[in-house]
């Protein structure tokens, strides 16, 4: 049998498709295939990913660009047959500002662009995302200017009683608390899906922690992906 | 004709650039400063009126502003 294809969107300024590309081949069964951004079909559409970067050099806002590229208008076409789609980092930004994820990014509370080792609390695993995670702390790079995760009130509710939130910052020993917030995100939110629960969007990278000497973790998420395909 | 689209952070959303230019204008001796919010703004030239003015409204709805956290005004420049 002729392997599946993953399709991973790359837009001018994305700098994460090769990782990712790497990190799924060395995972999953699969073949990779890189879409750029003007394209207006997505041929392979067993899964898709959209990676990190910076997008149209994150003018305006990050991610709002992307987001009206014709490679994104076939990819809120195959979200809504229920694909399965994870945006890492400025992928993240680019589904919450094509509102395929509820809420924002905004500018980290620190102001500072925030480069370092974070650890996750996988907080539920009834997602096809977490529901094969082995581990229930995961230590994953950050690198984002923009990764403070803001949603009204309303929205904030109903992402935590849907079971929406799949991954909080936390300490070494999982506690979420404020103190282990990098950025000042909302209920210390890390990860998300739509209500669907078919669309991940998250800031930490795990293609960047398959062969890192301070974390191999990336390989542990990439692993629970095996199923989706 | 030339419209001006200020855009700004809704109520409640923290800035922190805003927060850090309050910081310094009270060192600088700012007293009555209570509260200092910061936005942008875009000027957009267009050729006919009624339709230019809708779509400038599209536009600041769909790019120039994100609803989540963010509101719009146009005014005539």
């Amino acid at each position: 049998m002729p392997k599946k294809v993953v399709s991973i969107i790359v837009f001018p300024g994305s700098n994460c498709d090769r990782d990712l590309a790497i990190a799924i081949q060395k995972h999953l069964n699969v073949k990779t295939e890189y879409i750029w951004h003007n394209e207006a079909k997505i041929k392979h559409h067993e899964m898709i990913f959209i990676p990190g970067g910076f997008s149209f050099g994150d003018y305006l806002r990050a991610g709002i660009l992307a987001t009206k590229s014709p490679a994104i208008k076939e990819v809120i076409n195959f979200s809504k047959k229920g694909v399965p789609i994870i945006g890492i980092c400025n992928g993240f930004q680019i589904l919450t500002e094509c509102k395929l994820l509820e809420g924002s990014l905004l500018v980290n509370k620190n102001q500072l662009f925030i480069c370092k080792d974070i650890f996750l609390k996988i907080e539920n695993k009834k997602s096809i995302f977490s529901k094969n995670i082995k581990k229930d702390i995961l230590k994953f790079p950050i690198a984002h200017g923009q990764g403070n995760y803001y949603a009204s009130k309303d929205s904030l509710k109903k992402l935590e009683d849907n079971e929406q939130v799949i991954f909080r910052y936390c300490s070494n020993k999982g506690s979420v608390k404020n103190k282990n917030n990098p950025n000042g995100s909302l209920n210390n939110i890390a990860g998300i899906t739509n209500k669907k629960k078919n669309i991940l969007g998250m800031m930490p990278h795990p293609e960047r922690a398959i062969s890192d000497k301070s974390t191999a973790d990336g390989n542990i998420f990439f692993e629970g992906l095996k199923e989706l395909l | 004709m030339i419209y001006r689209v200020f855009v700004n952070y809704k109520k409640g959303i923290l800035d922190p650039e805003a927060e850090a230019i309050k910081k310094t204008a009270k060192r600088m001796g700012f007293k009555s400063m209570k509260n200092i919010s910061k936005g942008k703004f875009f000027d957009i030239e267009i050729s006919e009126k009624k339709a230019g003015l809708e779509e400038i409204r599209n536009l600041s709805e769909e790019l120039l502003s994100n609803p989540v956290i963010e509101n719009f005004k146009i005014l005539k420049k």
